[in-house]
C-alpha cells in the first residue's frame, strides 16, 4: 500500500517541508495538508470526538468531518480542515484529541465503554449527586471530549470590507463561470466568489468533461478567466468562502489573505466581506455523501469523488488498488482514470442490479478482469487503525478481500446550505434522491448541480433560461463528455451488519461520533421529530454540519418512522456554512478599539496623583487616590471621607451628563419630562429633579438649572446621559411635536468640578477673589456666570456630600489650569482630591440615593420618601398617572430606610438580605421570610461604625424596629436598627451654612 | 441584517437603527381621567403579531429621527416606511398573503416538514 505521485498542472514542482506531530515530511507547493499527508502515506491523522477512534482523511474539501488538525505555526489555530488548508514551507501541524500520542491514545477506552455513551448520554448519566457536575463530571468531560486546544496569546488581525453589487455569483465552477460569462461587459456590477485559489471547480475534480466549445476544460477556464478579468464590471474574489446568506440579499464572505503562505503578523490575515446585492446566483455545486456500514470510519475509507479529486488536483493517487463501492453511475470516471494510470481496483461493488449498470462500466471491468459485484454491498471493513480487510455481501454470500482503501459513493447532494439560509424552500427529487432548491424566498437563482441538474448537456439551456431576466446575450456551451450523460442511482443508506461487536460501529455522523444505532435508540425513546432528534443525538451538529451525512440520516429516520423523506423534512440550515474565526468577525474592534475610552480634561493630573480608575459607562473616573504605595482602597476612602468633612475635597465631575434645553416651549417640556414643578422656579436657580418612566419608576436624576423659561440645563447621571437625551428626543418627536424645543448634548463642552467641605468658601474666595460667596449673595441651589481669564465659567452652589459645596463649569480647554489653580490655593486648607468611592460613601451618610444602586427600575419617588419632588399640582408629567396605580400605592412596597448596627463593630454588607431571624438554619428547608435588601453599605469614618441604606417592605413604618442582616459565609445574622436614612446633618445646617 | 429606508436619509443598514415597538399607540391626553385598567393597557400592553405589524423605528446612529414602518414579522420584509406625521396606512393595502420563510403555519412555530 502506497501512494503514487502523478503529474498535475495545479501543483508546483517546488518541494517544501512541513512537520506533522514532530516529524518532517516533504510535499509540494500547492498541496493541502491532506494531500501532503497522503503523498507521504499518512492515513491516520486524528482521533474522534467521543470514542477516540482512529480517523483518517475522508474527503477532499470543506465537507471534511475527520481530518481536523492544529496549526502550531499560526497562533496554535485549532480544528483546521486538513483538506482545504494549503501548506507552506515550515508549517507546523499536530493532530488533535489524543493522549499521549496519536497511535496510542488512552481515550480510546471510551470506544469499549461505548454502550454507556449512546444517545442522550450526557443528559442521562450526569444527574447527581449534587456538586458532582461542577467538581467532577464537567472537568472530566472537558478534558476527554472535544477537539483542538484553544489558541494562546492570540492576536490576529482582520479587516472588514463592504460591497454593493447587482449580482453575486457564489462559486466559480463550470456553471459559475458560464453564468459570469453572460455578464461580461454588461451594465451589471458582478462579484464572482470562489473559495479556492483557482477557478474551475468541478472541471478540475475529474475528467468527466472532455471538451467545452472545442477547448479542453483547462483551456476553457483560462480563456473565460481572461475574458472576465478584462471586463470592467466583474470582480473575482478568490480564497473567499461565502458563509452566510441573510435577509435582503446580505452575504458575508471570508477571504483568507494568506492561503498557502506563511502569515505576516504585521498584515491583516483575513478579510470579512459584507456584501449587499440585488441578485444572488448560487453555483456552489454538490457534495458527495457516504454510506453507513460497519466501521465506515476506519482510516482508508474515503469518498470516491474525493479520491478522484486527489488524483486530478494534486497528482496524488492515494492507493493503487482500492475497492470501489457505489450506488450510482458517477464512479465510472474514477474507474477510467485509475485504469489510465495503470492502477487496477481490487474490486468494483455496485448496489445497482446488473441490468441497470452502464454497459461501459461492465465492459471495462470485464476487459481488465476486475472483480465485479453487482447488486452487492459492503458489509463492513476491519483492521487495526486502518482498513485491512473488506467484506462484500452479494446475495447470501460473503467475500473477504484484502485492501487498504475503500472508495465510497452514496450519491450527490446539491449544496443547498446557502439557499436554505436565504429561506428558500427545498423539495425532494426522486431521480437524484436528494433535496433540491424549489421556491426561492429572495432574489436567488441556483444553477447546475446546486439546482439539482446533474446533466451537463442541459446546463446551457438552464443558464440561458434562468438568467433571461437580465439583459444579457445568450451563451453557448457545447460540452463533450468522457462518460455517459445520464445519472443513475439506487437508494442505499445503510448496509446490513453480519454480527455485532462493541468495537464495530456504523456511523452516521463521523464528526460527532453518532452511530445509526443512536438514531434508532433516540426514536425509540420518543425523539421522532427531526429537530429534536438532531439535538438529542448531536447528529449533524459538528463543525462540518453533517455535509456528507445529514441527508442520509433523514433517509434512515424516514425508514424507521415509515414516512416519506419529504414528510420528515430537513433540519434548519443556519449560518455559517463553515466555521469562521471570531477574529474575522471582530475585525478591528479588538482590545483598546473594542469600546472607546472617554477621559476628562483632568485625566493627566489624576494619573500623576496616583488615581485608581473606575469604569463608568465608557468614562474613566478616579475611584480613589492612593496617598502612599501601600494604602488600601478602604484606607484611602476612609481618609478621603474624613478629610473632606473636616476640611475640603474636590471631585472631577466632568463625566456627568449635561443637556441643554432651549426653545419657546422649554418650560412646558421640562414640566412634562420631570416630576418637579419648574413654573414658579426663579431664573438662575437650580433644583434636584427626577425623571420617571410611564410606569412610575425612577429612570434618572440630576440637577436642573433654569436660566429662563426658554432655557434650561439638565444634568444626568454619567452613564444615563445618552438614554435621557434619546428619551427626551423621542417624546418631542412622537408625542409632543407641537412643542418648539431644541435639545443639545453639552456633556463634553464643560469640565465640571465638585468642591465641598467646611473650608470650601475660603478656598473659593482665594481662587475667585472678585466673587462674593457669602450666603446671602450666593445661596444654596443658585448659580451665576462669571468671566474668568479669557473664558467664561458658571458656578453653582450644590452638594452631593451634604457639606457646603460648589460646582464649577468651565470649557475643558481651561479645565486643567483651573484645577491646578484650585489646588495651589487649597493647599493651606488641606484640600484633597477624592474619587467616586468616597463620593458614594459621603452621599450615603447623607442619605442621598444613587440611580442604579438604591433604584433598580422598580422604585418610585414615593418609595424613597421623595414626595416633595412630585409636582402634584401639575396636570401631567411622565409617570404621574402610574404613581396612583394599585401597585405603586401599596403599603408594603419596598421603601428606603437607613440601617445602623446594634453592635457597632458589625459590618453591614451591600446586597445582603434583611430577615427576621437572628440565625439561619443550617439546612434551609422552607423559604425564609425576606423583608428587603441592603442597597448601600459603608463603614462611616465620621460616625465610626458601619451604616447601610436598605429597601425594605413597608420600611416607612418600621423606624426604630430591630431586624437582622445576613452576612457572607455565616449563619449568624447581624442585628440592626431601622433608622432615618440621613445619618449626617439631617437639618441641612452644613449644606446651607 | 435587513435594509431599512429612513424617510429622511434613504436606505441604510439595520445596525444604524433602533426599534421602538408598536406604532400608533398614542399617549392619552388626560391620563388622570383614565381608569387603572385603561392606563395599564397603555403602559404595559402591546401587540406582537406574527405577520403585518405597524412599528416605530429611530435612525439612532444617523439623523436620530423617529419614523413608522410596516413590517411583516414572519418574513422581516418592510412593506412601507412613513413619517410620524403621516396618516396610518390602511392594512388592506397589504394583504397578509406572504408565507413565512419556513412555510410554518401563521400561528406558533416549530418543527414542520418542508412544504410549498
Amino acid at each position: 500500500m502506497s501512494a503514487i505521485n502523478n503529474k498535475c498542472e495545479y501543483i508546483s514542482k517546488n518541494q517544501i517541508k512541513i512537520t506533522f506531530d514532530g516529524k518532517t515530511y516533504s510535499a509540494f507547493e500547492g498541496d493541502t495538508i491532506a494531500s501532503a499527508l497522503l503523498r507521504n502515506n499518512i492515513r491516520l491523522v486524528g482521533r474522534s470526538f467521543k470514542y477516540h477512534r482512529p480517523r483518517g482523511i475522508y474527503t477532499c474539501g470543506i465537507e471534511e468531518p475527520n481530518a481536523l488538525v492544529q496549526i502550531i505555526s499560526e497562533h496554535n489555530e485549532p480544528n483546521t480542515r486538513a483538506t482545504i488548508k494549503r501548506i507552506y514551507d515550515g508549517m507546523e501541524i499536530t493532530s488533535q484529541n489524543r493522549w499521549p500520542s496519536l497511535r496510542y491514545d488512552f481515550g480510546a477506552i471510551n470506544n469499549i465503554l461505548s454502550p454507556i455513551f449512546s444517545a442522550g448520554f450526557y443528559y442521562k448519566t450526569f444527574m447527581g449527586p449534587k456538586g458532582f457536575w461542577k467538581n467532577l463530571y464537567e472537568p472530566l468531560i472537558r478534558r476527554s471530549a472535544g477537539l483542538g486546544k484553544p489558541p494562546k496569546n492570540f492576536r490576529s488581525k482582520s479587516t472588514h470590507q463592504y460591497h454593493n453589487s447587482d449580482i453575486v455569483i457564489i462559486g466559480a465552477g463550470l456553471s459559475g463561470l458560464a453564468a459570469a460569462k453572460k455578464f461580461i461587459n454588461t451594465k451589471y456590477k458582478v462579484l464572482l466568489i470562489e473559495q479556492d485559489s483557482y477557478l474551475g471547480g468541478v472541471l478540475k475534480n475529474s475528467n468527466k468533461v472532455k471538451t467545452i466549445n472545442g477547448l479542453t476544460p483547462q483551456e476553457w477556464i483560462s480563456e473565460t478567466e481572461e475574458l472576465i478579468l478584462n471586463s470592467k464590471n466583474i470582480t473575482i474574489l478568490k480564497n473567499t468562502l461565502v458563509t452566510t446568506y441573510n435577509f435582503t440579499n446580505h452575504l458575508i464572505a471570508l477571504e483568507d489573505k494568506f492561503a498557502g503562505k506563511k502569515i505576516d503578523l504585521n498584515k491583516s490575515e483575513l478579510t470579512l466581506h459584507k456584501i449587499r446585492t440585488s441578485n444572488t446566483i448560487i453555483t456552489n455545486g454538490h457534495i458527495e455523501r457516504f454510506i453507513s456500514f460497519r466501521n465506515n470510519d476506519l482510516p482508508g475509507v474515503m469518498l470516491a469523488s474525493s479520491f478522484e479529486k486527489y488524483i486530478h488536483r494534486y497528482g496524488v493517487v492515494p492507493e493503487k488498488e482500492p475497492v470501489i463501492f457505489t450506488n450510482n453511475s458517477s464512479s465510472l470516471s474514477l474507474l477510467k482514470k485509475l485504469i489510465s494510470l495503470g492502477c487496477k481496483p481490487k474490486a468494483y461493488v455496485d448496489s445497482r442490479k446488473k441490468d441497470n449498470i452502464e454497459t461501459e462500466i461492465k465492459k471495462i471491468l470485464k476487459d481488465k478482469e476486475i472483480p465485479f459485484f453487482s447488486d452487492a454491498e459492503i458489509e463492513g471493513c476491519d483492521g487495526n487503525k486502518k482498513v485491512e480487510t473488506i467484506t462484500i455481501r452479494q446475495g447470501k454470500s460473503f467475500n473477504k478481500l484484502k485492501s487498504s482503501m475503500l472508495c465510497v459513493s452514496g450519491g450527490y447532494n446539491p449544496d443547498i446550505h446557502l439557499f436554505t439560509q436565504s429561506k428558500g424552500l427545498v423539495k425532494w427529487d426522486k431521480n437524484i434522491l436528494s433535496f433540491k432548491p424549489d421556491t426561492p424566498f429572495q432574489k436567488t437563482i441556483t444553477l447546475g448541480s446546486t439546482s439539482g441538474n446533474y446533466n451537463f448537456k442541459k446546463l446551457c439551456d438552464e443558464i440561458n433560461e434562468k438568467l433571461s431576466i437580465f439583459k444579457t446575450k445568450k451563451v453557448s456551451l457545447d460540452i463533450n463528455l468522457n462518460v455517459p450523460n445520464k445519472f443513475s442511482i439506487k437508494e442505499l443508506w445503510e448496509t446490513k451488519k453480519k454480527n455485532n461487536s462493541n468495537w464495530s460501529k456504523s456511523f452516521i455522523d463521523l464528526h460527532n461520533d453518532v452511530t445509526t444505532k443512536d438514531l434508532k435508540q433516540a426514536i425509540t425513546e420518543g425523539f421522532d421529530r427531526i429537530e429534536h432528534l438532531k439535538r438529542y443525538t448531536t447528529n449533524s451538529m459538528g463543525t462540518d454540519q453533517g455535509k456528507i451525512s445529514s441527508i442520509n440520516s433523514l433517509a434512515i429516520v424516514s425508514k424507521i418512522l415509515k414516512k416519506e423523506i419529504s414528510e420528515v423534512g430537513t433540519t434548519t440550515y443556519r449560518p455559517p456554512y463553515a466555521p469562521l474565526s471570531f477574529a474575522a468577525i471582530a475585525g478591528r474592534s479588538t482590545y483598546e478599539f473594542y469600546d472607546p475610552e472617554r477621559k476628562t480634561s483632568i485625566h493627566s493630573w489624576h494619573l500623576k496623583n496616583n488615581a485608581v480608575f473606575e469604569d463608568v459607562g465608557q468614562w474613566k473616573r478616579p475611584w480613589y487616590f492612593k496617598a502612599s504605595e501601600n494604602e488600601t482602597m478602604h484606607q484611602a476612602v476612609q481618609r478621603e471621607s474624613k478629610m473632606l468633612r473636616e476640611n475640603a475635597g474636590i471631585l472631577d465631575g466632568s463625566t456627568l451628563g449635561k443637556i441643554e434645553i432651549k426653545g419657546r416651549d422649554a418650560l412646558e417640556f421640562m414640566n412634562l419630562m420631570y416630576t418637579n414643578a419648574f413654573s414658579k422656579m426663579k431664573p438662575m436657580t437650580s433644583r434636584y429633579a427626577m425623571m420617571l418612566g410611564e410606569d412610575g419608576m425612577i429612570k434618572d436624576d440630576g440637577i436642573i438649572c433654569k436660566i429662563s423659561d426658554q432655557h434650561f440645563i439638565a444634568t444626568t447621571t454619567s452613564s444615563g446621559a445618552p438614554k435621557v437625551l434619546a428619551d427626551m428626543e423621542e417624546y418631542l418627536q412622537t408625542e409632543w411635536p407641537h412643542l418648539q424645543v431644541y435639545l443639545n448634548s453639552i456633556t463634553e463642552q464643560f469640565s465640571t468640578f465638585n468642591i465641598s467641605g467646611p473650608k470650601t468658601r475660603e478656598i473659593m474666595m482665594k481662587v475667585f477673589p472678585d466673587i462674593d460667596f457669602s450666603n446671602d449673595a450666593f445661596p444654596f441651589m443658585t448659580f451665576k456666570n462669571f468671566d474668568y481669564k479669557e473664558t467664561k465659567i458658571r458656578i453653582m452652589r450644590a452638594s452631593f456630600t451634604g457639606e457646603l459645596g460648589y460646582e464649577i463649569y468651565i470649557p475643558p480647554k481651561f479645565g486643567l489650569e483651573l484645577w491646578e489653580e484650585i489646588f495651589s490655593c487649597g493647599k493651606e486648607f488641606n484640600l484633597i482630591p477624592y474619587g467616586t468611592e468616597t463620593m458614594h460613601l459621603l452621599r450615603a451618610e447623607k442619605g442621598y440615593i444613587v440611580i442604579g444602586q438604591e433604584t433598580d427600575g422598580t422604585v418610585t419617588p414615593i418609595d424613597l420618601n421623595y414626595n416633595w419632588m412630585i409636582g402634584k399640582n401639575k396636570k401631567d408629567f411622565i409617570g404621574k398617572r402610574s404613581l396612583s396605580r394599585p401597585d405603586t400605592s401599596r403599603e408594603d412596597r419596598k421603601q428606603l430606610v437607613g440601617l445602623s448596627p446594634i453592635n457597632k463593630k458589625d459590618i453591614i454588607e451591600e446586597g445582603q438580605h434583611i430577615v427576621e431571624l437572628n440565625e439561619l438554619p443550617k439546612k434551609i428547608k422552607n423559604p425564609i421570610k425576606y423583608l428587603g435588601h441592603v442597597s448601600s453599605g459603608y463603614h462611616s469614618p465620621n460616625l465610626n461604625h458601619s451604616i447601610g441604606l436598605a429597601m425594605i417592605r413597608g420600611g416607612k413604618n418600621l423606624l426604630g424596629q430591630k431586624f437582622f442582616v445576613t452576612a457572607t459565609g455565616k449563619t449568624k445574622n447581624i442585628p440592626v436598627e431601622i433608622v432615618n436614612p440621613v445619618f449626617i446633618d439631617p437639618e441641612n445646617k452644613r449644606l446651607t451654612s | 441584517m435587513i435594509l431599512i429606508k429612513c424617510p429622511y436619509c434613504g436606505e441604510r443598514d439595520q445596525s444604524e437603527f433602533a426599534n421602538g415597538g408598536e406604532a400608533h399607540v398614542i399617549r392619552p391626553k388626560n391620563p388622570e381621567s383614565l381608569s387603572d385598567k385603561d392606563w395599564g393597557e397603555y403602559v404595559f400592553y402591546r401587540n406582537n403579531p406574527k405577520g403585518i405589524f405597524y412599528e416605530r423605528w429611530v435612525h439612532s446612529h444617523g439623523c436620530k429621527k423617529w419614523f413608522n414602518a410596516i413590517r411583516n414579522t414572519s418574513t422581516d420584509q418592510i412593506l412601507k416606511v412613513y413619517k410620524v406625521s403621516e396618516k396610518r396606512p390602511d392594512l388592506s393595502e397589504f394583504k397578509n398573503t406572504l408565507k413565512s420563510p419556513s412555510g410554518e403555519p401563521p400561528v406558533g412555530s416549530g418543527n414542520f416538514s418542508v412544504k410549498k
